[in-house]
């Protein structure tokens, strides 16, 4: 399988993982941390693989990694 | 295996300069929200289960799907040069586009069914949020969609080849930031309580 579709295919299972976390009636802390690092995941390589930040300079690839680990942070810490 | 650092991000750096402000733009939305949220935390949970879960995870499955299109048709682009390549590359953005179009109507869809349930943007804090934050990416999508046109049409052509692609992979930047920005909107709106 293309590097890419294997990428493809791991982001529809992670959003599944999302749904299936959400669907429960009991949505817990841990429930929370796992959306949120299963959004940080799905986020991070949409950032490399798709957008194809992986190899450009550092400072590129940071501001928008570093925007999605600041927005995904907050939001968790603003809901704990 | 070497790997080669790129410089620059690919694609016009000015569409990375748009892409930051739209990301700090809506990364204060997000964060808006999650505040408020916890200003009346009970009237957003209870809010939040009025929403259809199913249309945001199918959203999320059709904005991925979409960006892989288009990163198939820059693979493709790069990889060889014949009119079938044109003709492949062109029918990967075809591809993004439709189910770009799909995204539109089923979130329209979505918000027919909540205005015939008598809601809208007033009915409360958590809904005054759900309109901006949905429609606003809305917009995005749409605009996302005349690029593509755009794309579509001068790929199908032969403007872009092996040698010269940035306004392909420029236009691609622009709709992997739509699906980037939907893959924290599906949650926050959808999921977290």
């Amino acid at each position: 399988m293309n590097k890419k579709t294997y990428i493809w295919f791991i982001l529809s299972i992670l959003t599944t993982m999302t749904l299936f976390l959400g669907e429960n009636k009991t949505f817990t802390f841990t429930s929370l941390i796992l959306v949120s690092f299963i959004t940080l995941l799905k986020g991070q390589l949409v950032i490399d693989f798709f957008m194809d930040l992986k190899n450009v300079k550092l400072k590129y690839r940071m501001f928008v990694s570093l925007w999605l680990v600041f927005v995904v942070t907050s939001i968790s810490i603003i809901y704990i | 295996m070497q790997i080669i650092e790129k410089k620059y991000p690919p694609g016009d750096f000015a569409i990375w300069i748009i892409i930051y402000i739209e990301l700090i733009t809506f990364a204060a939305l997000f964060i808006g929200y999650a505040y408020s949220r916890k200003q009346d935390i009970e009237l957003f949970n209870q809010s939040q289960l009025l929403l259809e879960q199913n249309y945001g995870f199918i959203n999320t499955i059709i904005l991925i799907t979409s960006s892989y299109f288009i990163v198939k048709a820059i693979e493709i682009i790069k990889e060889k040069e014949n009119l079938n390549t044109f003709f492949t590359a062109s029918n990967c953005i075809l591809g993004s586009i439709g189910l770009g179009v799909v995204f539109l109507i089923l979130k329209c869809i979505e918000f027919y069914d909540k205005a015939q349930e008598g809601i809208n943007i007033s009915t409360n804090t958590f809904f005054m949020f759900y309109y901006i934050l949905t429609v606003f990416h809305f917009l995005h999508v749409i605009l996302g969609i005349i690029i593509l046109s755009i794309l579509y049409k001068k790929t199908r052509i032969g403007v872009y080849t092996q040698e010269n692609h940035i306004g392909l992979e420029t236009g691609a930047s622009y709709w992997h930031m739509v699906d980037l920005l939907w893959i924290v909107l599906f949650p926050l709106i959808y999921i977290m309580r």
